[in-house]
């Protein structure tokens, strides 16, 4: 008996291959393009009808049925309104971590079973393992494309349903099969940037949805030295863009953004990519969610990232609760971010990971000045 | 029976006429639809897309079908009565698909400039720059003119119309598959297509937008073609006219090569036994394979009923005036008297034919001649 697997095509060459290689393995396959976003028609960095005109294409090659759902309405709920609400709380979240979480592997996956298919499979380079009963998520074989940051949301329940075929393989090797397959998008870029933003001006985007609050930036040692248009604009460790030229401190150094003073609506900056106030070991964690379903040992030595693709980073964890914890670090992390995710590995498996809820500056002098907090 | 008016209309290829046989029997879904059947003919129409933009040098999302190439025309120049900047300048020697839309669209409140052309039927550029009003709003040049053949010099004209953020458009009905069509060279941001002008069948055509250039559609109903053209597309017929873009901008520098060789040997020959013919168009910019004759000592209704009698198609003017002994507007525009204007035959040379074939066309005309001279 054939199983069968409901492929979400994006219309790039990741799902299409998944497509290609679910068919080739003797899996029943229905694919469905998703449509998360309602775009106006005039709207020019919309790519969702380039992409479904990518997918109906593959999918006839592949002599395949392509449905469509639209899931606008759920993804304004589930991900677009509290991607608003975090950046009006001064945090920088991740749309595509919650795109997974509540869309991909909740509303998609509930569709996909309810139509009576056994599972759902996705172009993410990241492998799921079945070790003693349990599923078990893993990094992509390809070290640079690999996407388990985005995944670490998932649980039991999902991963058991879910394949990701692509996993294996290397981008190169993806796009050679979809070259020999004369898929459309074999050669087609990667997307770049939030998938309802796309490629437009991202401050002209949030511009429509959140008031911008213009306020004053300051340097560390307290000077005030320009003005910001909102700091919803900035993100932390950022440097160009801030607008202010030369005339303070080393002319030669380029600022950053350090911290976000919210309650006084200042944007805290430092002289230099060295500046000690970038740098702190470690941060709070909430909304800790663990792939297996079960804590790790706090004794364990684990890798995590603060960032996709960022290198995995040697730490430890001291969990405050069941769902926060105290991350420290064996080395220093440039601009650890609120909002962001930190994600777990042991090795090449991902554990989990959760939402960093604030960072614990080593040097904390500057903090305490400027904000009075500690 | 020998075609010589392939400025009218050509003959289908074969292996487009039966891909389009195949589409029109096996897959009759509605590209609309959802299910497979449906998924289908969408597919098809977007593979054709994919052809029709490679073969100008676009992206697909930058095609849509239309019902031909008049329609592309009306399409872009309906728009003028949306836009504030209501003044539009054109050649003298448009089609009437470009003509007699402005001179209708006059009575919505359109103004209208005529930029006349050399006696080779060249527009000048700086003529162009000249007439540029703070209220115009769009410029529209054909790339070659139908009737003597003279190319146009786009890409002078686009750097015009973009330094002073005007729209430019260009009907290109002749040129494709004759000379190579790249719209990034020629820096159009509109250009109309018709398929049975390079071995197509007719009743379809495509417009070129440029990304980022908005229009409002023409015919309103259902949402296709990206709410540009309501109605249920013509899938054959859009299917054949991305298989006849493709084949005809693959083979454009063989197609190219051959028309000139044509109309060279009949330029040659011609001369020979008919000295005192006068060759019209410019040479220096000139369609290949079509040539424009006067002929001094026989009208041209002589000359085109005798020809027909010997089963020889040539024509006199553009087809769409041809059958009435009125003068040429385009002849005249040109500065060719009246009565040289109404002796004078639009040969336009296609691919399949020969130089025996081209031959038997000297001996017809020179028999004719003979005849009817004093």
């Amino acid at each position: 008996m054939s199983r069968s697997v409901v492929v979400g095509m994006s219309g790039g060459v990741d799902s299409a291959v998944a497509a290609l290689l679910l068919k080739e393995q003797g899996y029943e396959v229905e694919c469905l393009f998703m449509k998360n976003w309602e775009a106006d028609d005039t709207d020019d960095y919309c790519t969702a009808e380039e992409d479904y005109r990518d997918a109906i294409q593959v999918c006839d090659i592949l002599d395949l049925p392509l449905h469509t759902v639209n899931f606008s309405r759920e993804y304004w709920e589930r991900v677009f309104t509290h991607f608003l609400q975090e950046y009006r709380e001064g945090r920088t979240p991740n749309p595509d971590i919650l795109c997974n979480k509540e869309i991909k592997f909740k509303v998609f996956l509930e569709y996909a079973l309810k139509l009576g298919m056994e599972s759902i499979a996705t172009g993410h380079y990241a492998r799921i393992l079945r070790k003693h009963g349990t599923f078990r998520l893993y990094k992509g074989l390809d070290a640079a494309k690999d996407q388990s940051y985005f995944l670490y949301t998932l649980g039991q329940k999902e991963l058991r349903k879910s394949l990701f075929p692509i996993g294996e393989m290397t981008k190169k090797e993806v796009r050679e099969r979809a070259r020999k397959m004369g898929f459309p998008n074999a050669e087609k870029k990667d997307s770049t940037g939030i998938c309802f933003i796309g490629e437009r001006n991202f401050r002209a985007f949030l511009k429509q949805y959140l008031p911008a609050k213009p306020g004053e930036i300051v340097t560390v040692d307290g000077r005030v030295v320009g003005r910001h248009e909102g700091l919803m604009y900035y993100t932390l460790g950022q440097r160009k863009g801030l607008g202010i030229g030369g005339g303070y401190g080393n002319k030669e150094a380029a600022w950053y953004v350090v911290d976000k003073d919210l309650r006084q609506n200042r944007l805290i900056i430092a002289q230099g990519h060295d500046h000690p106030a970038l740098f702190s070991t470690r941060l709070t964690a909430t909304q800790l969610h663990w792939t297996t379903g079960e804590r790790p040992d706090d004794s364990l030595s684990l890798q995590a990232k603060i960032r996709y693709r960022q290198a995995d980073q040697e730490c430890r964890i001291e969990f405050t609760s069941d769902q926060t914890a105290m991350v420290t670090f064996a080395e220093p992390q440039f601009a650890i971010t609120p909002g962001q995710s930190v994600v777990f590995y042991h090795g090449d498996e991902c554990l989990g990971g959760g939402i960093i809820d604030r960072v614990i500056r080593d040097n904390s002098s500057y903090e305490s000045a400027i904000t009075g907090e500690i | 029976m020998l075609y010589f008016d392939h400025s009218a209309t050509t003959p289908i290829r074969k292996e487009v006429l039966v891909r389009m046989q195949e589409v029109e029997s096996k897959h009759f879904g509605n590209p609309s639809s959802v299910h497979r059947f449906g998924q289908k003919s969408r597919s098809l129409v977007e593979a054709a897309r994919r052809q029709m933009a490679t073969a100008i040098g676009c992206q697909p999302h930058e095609i849509i079908f239309t019902g031909g190439g008049t329609e592309a025309n009306n399409l872009v120049l309906w728009n003028l009565i949306h836009q504030k900047q209501k003044h539009v300048i054109t050649s003298a020697i448009e089609h009437p698909a470009v003509l007699k839309v402005l001179k209708r669209l006059k009575e919505f409140g359109l103004s209208v400039t005529l930029i006349p052309v050399n006696k080779k039927g060249r527009v000048d550029p700086a003529a162009i720059e000249r007439e540029i009003r703070p209220d115009t709003g769009l410029i529209t040049i054909m790339t070659a003119n139908n009737e003597v053949g003279t190319i146009q010099p786009l890409a002078e004209i686009a750097s015009i119309a973009h330094k002073k953020g005007i729209l430019f458009h260009s009907d290109a009905v002749q040129a494709l598959g004759k000379i190579a069509i790249n719209v990034q060279e020629s820096g159009v941001d509109l250009m109309s297509f018709s398929a049975h002008k390079f071995y197509g069948p007719k009743g379809v055509g495509a417009l070129y937008i440029r990304k980022g250039v908005h229009l409002q559609p023409l015919i309103i109903g259902g949402g296709q073609e990206r709410r540009l053209r309501a109605g249920t597309e013509n899938v054959a017929g859009i299917v054949g006219l991305g298989l006849a873009a493709e084949l005809a901008a693959g083979q454009v520098q063989e197609t190219r090569s051959h028309l000139d060789s044509l109309a060279f040997r009949f330029r040659q020959e011609f001369t020979r036994v008919y000295p005192r013919a006068i060759y019209n168009g410019d040479p220096e910019h000139q369609l290949p394979g079509l040539v424009n004759v006067t002929i001094p000592d026989v009208t041209s209704d002589i000359l085109l009923i005798n020809l027909d009698l010997r089963g020889i198609a040539v024509s006199s003017g553009s087809a769409c005036s041809s059958g009435t002994v009125e003068p040429s507007s385009v002849l005249k525009a040109m500065g060719i008297a009246n009565d040289l204007n109404t002796r004078t035959l639009r040969i336009s040379f296609g691919k399949d034919n020969t130089h025996d074939e081209v031959a038997t066309l000297v001996e017809a005309l020179d028999d004719i001649i003979k005849r009817y001279r004093n």
